[in-house]
């Protein structure tokens, strides 16, 4: 497939790419640290509450008050004495400790004098104090309905946190690649190319008969090469160390990764050569990089932006890179399946091939 | 003797700088003749269009007017015919700064689809022990003779160096000097320009002169001091290239 020069010329990019440590650092550092943000944010901190509980009385509403803590997964329920966990307050082993005293009684039964809860907090430990407070007046609320055989006029369904969190980040990883495709992918070609004709290398390499096509061939397959271990290391790190999951077919998503990087390296080649400098490519490249980053629904779904924007949205590049490997990351469909991104990916293929072919000037190189 | 090099009545013309609709001739009109087994010397201020020639006679910038022919072969017409039987140093060009020598030539080797012997090539121009380094880690000198066998995996039959000793010290520029006559002496057909008059005294066999893209005097170093030198009163001619140069191009500071 690749001739014996273009074989020869694909290896000694390679090891370009492969030398140049920093910026291998650099693409694979970022997008490990969004993603590990991402999960920490939106997967860890939702720890349950610590809480102790003292029943001193021994009515029904107390019981079934122990109990609805207990159920509630927002709790991690201890009970015992109250001396005993004041103790253990104080000495920093808990954090909270609720006190339902003896008079706590039934509500109905009792004389209508309301039932005094204490609850022992260390303040300067506990700041979760405002948002746990609400959530114990729901709980005896409902205990008092449930007594006085009153129907709730609301009723909340809390959906588990957890679960919902490993959602997003399953969401968020296609986009997330997608993502460090298309600045690998543009970098690869177009800052490449504007370097190498900076530094007067393209130049030396045009006075030998090397042909374009075969310059072209080499770089592309080099860049594929380098993205498609990186996006091996990406992968295995969401899928082993933070639990993403991909439902679909690996073969497809790795070939629709292909696509995509072959659709942005063509881009970047434009880019490259509209680009006469460092600064002007940094300049164009964002211009094309950063409203994707933002509009192609990598963070958030499309039909959350608002109206006017979606049109344009939906067009870009990245949308069609990144609805493709979702769908099959997160929703495990097949390419049949994924035709419409895929004709887009092919379309946006066509137009940045005809121009990266018509706007590179040869010539230039030598100027 | 049919010449190697045969430059009819070249143009080149550029937009200006300052006003995009007009253009200037870098390259007004040149003709020269270069014959096999020669060294032929182009001097000319900074902006008389040396490189500019060169460029078309390598095939590198569009011919705007008149024809090049290199060993028989119309550059405009098939370029890339004739960069595989030349070879160039380019004035200050780098290289892929995280490859080492001997990866670079075998580089510049498979654009030729060649096989070289990548150390040979270093021994030829005294570098075997810098093998392993990186171009960035060269001396000035040893950038210029690693330039140079970069030139040479073709084994070219004209070999073109752009201004060889520019910035380089009297013994790097020496070595390089014996190296341009070595590659000569087995036969190859050298073009160079130079701003250093002692050079193309030393090197050329024959000279050119440009100033404003146009060549002023073509001839063998001696009969140029005959003719231009400024004839000093009651003494014998007397002068080098620098003083034929100045004649011929004026005092004025250029650039």
């Amino acid at each position: 497939m690749l001739s014996k020069l273009q074989r020869h010329l694909a290896k000694d990019f390679m090891k370009i790419f492969l030398r140049d440590r920093q910026s291998i650092f650099f693409s694979l550092f970022f997008p490990v640290v969004f993603m590990s943000i991402f999960a920490f944010i939106r997967g860890g901190g939702q720890e349950p509450i610590p809480l102790g509980v003292v029943n001193q009385s021994d009515s029904a509403a107390a019981e079934r008050l122990v109990e609805m803590l207990q159920g509630d997964f927002a709790f991690t329920v201890i009970t015992g004495a109250e001396d005993e966990l004041r103790e253990q307050l104080i000495a920093g082993e808990q954090m909270l400790v609720l006190v339902l005293p003896a008079d706590f009684s039934d509500p109905g039964t009792a004389d209508g004098k309301a039932a005094g809860l204490r609850l022992l907090a260390d303040t300067s430990q506990f700041n979760q104090l405002p948002l746990v407070e609400p959530m114990l007046e729901q709980k005896l609320m409902a205990i008092e309905r449930e007594f006085r055989g009153e129907e709730a006029m609301f009723s909340i369904e809390v959906e588990n946190v957890q679960a919902l969190s490993q959602n997003y980040l399953d969401f968020l990883l296609p986009g997330l690649l997608g993502m460090m495709l298309m600045q690998l992918s543009v970098a690869g070609s177009g800052y490449n190319v504007v370097e190498f004709r900076r530094k007067g290398i393209l130049k030396r390499l045009f006075v030998t008969p090397l042909m374009p096509r075969d310059f072209i061939a080499a770089i592309v397959v080099a860049r594929l090469g380098i993205v498609l271990i990186q996006l091996t290391v990406l992968l295995a790190f969401a899928l082993f160390v933070l639990d993403v999951r991909i439902i679909g077919n690996f073969a497809e998503f790795y070939l629709v990764g292909i696509i995509a990087s072959l659709v942005f390296l063509n881009i970047g080649f434009c880019i490259g050569s509209v680009a006469k400098t460092q600064q002007a490519i940094m300049a164009i490249g964002n211009i094309v990089i950063f409203p994707q980053i933002v509009l192609s629904g990598v963070f958030y779904p499309i039909d959350a932006m608002p109206g006017f924007v979606q049109p344009l949205a939906q067009v870009l590049p990245l949308t069609f890179v990144v609805s493709g490997l979702r769908d099959i990351a997160v929703s495990g469909e097949t390419l049949v399946q994924i035709v419409p991104s895929l004709i887009g990916m092919a379309v946006w293929f066509v137009i940045g091939f005809a121009l990266a072919t018509r706007m590179f000037v040869w010539k230039e190189v030598a100027a | 003797m049919t010449p190697i090099i045969r430059a009819i009545d070249l143009v080149k013309r550029y937009p200006l700088p300052d006003d995009k609709s007009r253009t200037f001739a870098a390259v007004d009109g040149v003709s020269f003749e270069i014959f096999e087994r020669e060294i032929y010397g182009i001097l000319g201020p900074n902006g008389a269009g040396k490189t500019t020639t060169l460029e078309m006679l390598e095939g590198l910038n569009d011919i705007d007017g008149g024809s090049a022919f290199v060993d028989g072969i119309d550059v405009a017409k098939d370029p890339y015919s004739v960069k595989k039987i030349i070879g160039v140093q380019l004035q200050e060009s780098e290289y892929f700064d995280k490859l080492n020598l001997i990866e670079l030539l075998d580089l510049f080797g498979a654009l030729y689809r060649r096989d070289i012997d990548a150390m040979e090539l270093l021994g030829k121009v005294h570098l075997t022990e810098k093998a392993k380094a990186r171009p960035a880690n060269l001396s000035g000198g040893q950038k210029q003779r690693f330039s140079i066998a970069c030139a040479l995996v073709n084994a070219p039959k004209i070999l073109f160096l752009d201004e060889p000793t520019t910035g380089l010290d009297p013994q790097a520029k020496r070595r390089l000097w014996d190296l341009v006559t070595e590659l000569n002496d087995a036969g190859m057909t050298i073009v160079l320009t130079t701003h250093n008059m002692e050079e193309a005294e030393f090197l050329c066999g024959r000279i050119a002169i440009m100033d404003h893209g146009r060549l002023v005097a073509e001839d063998t170093p001696q009969s140029l001091i005959m003719k231009h030198a400024p004839e000093p009163p009651e003494a014998p001619l007397h002068g080098n290239i620098e003083d034929v140069f100045l004649a011929l191009t004026g005092h004025a500071l250029r650039d």
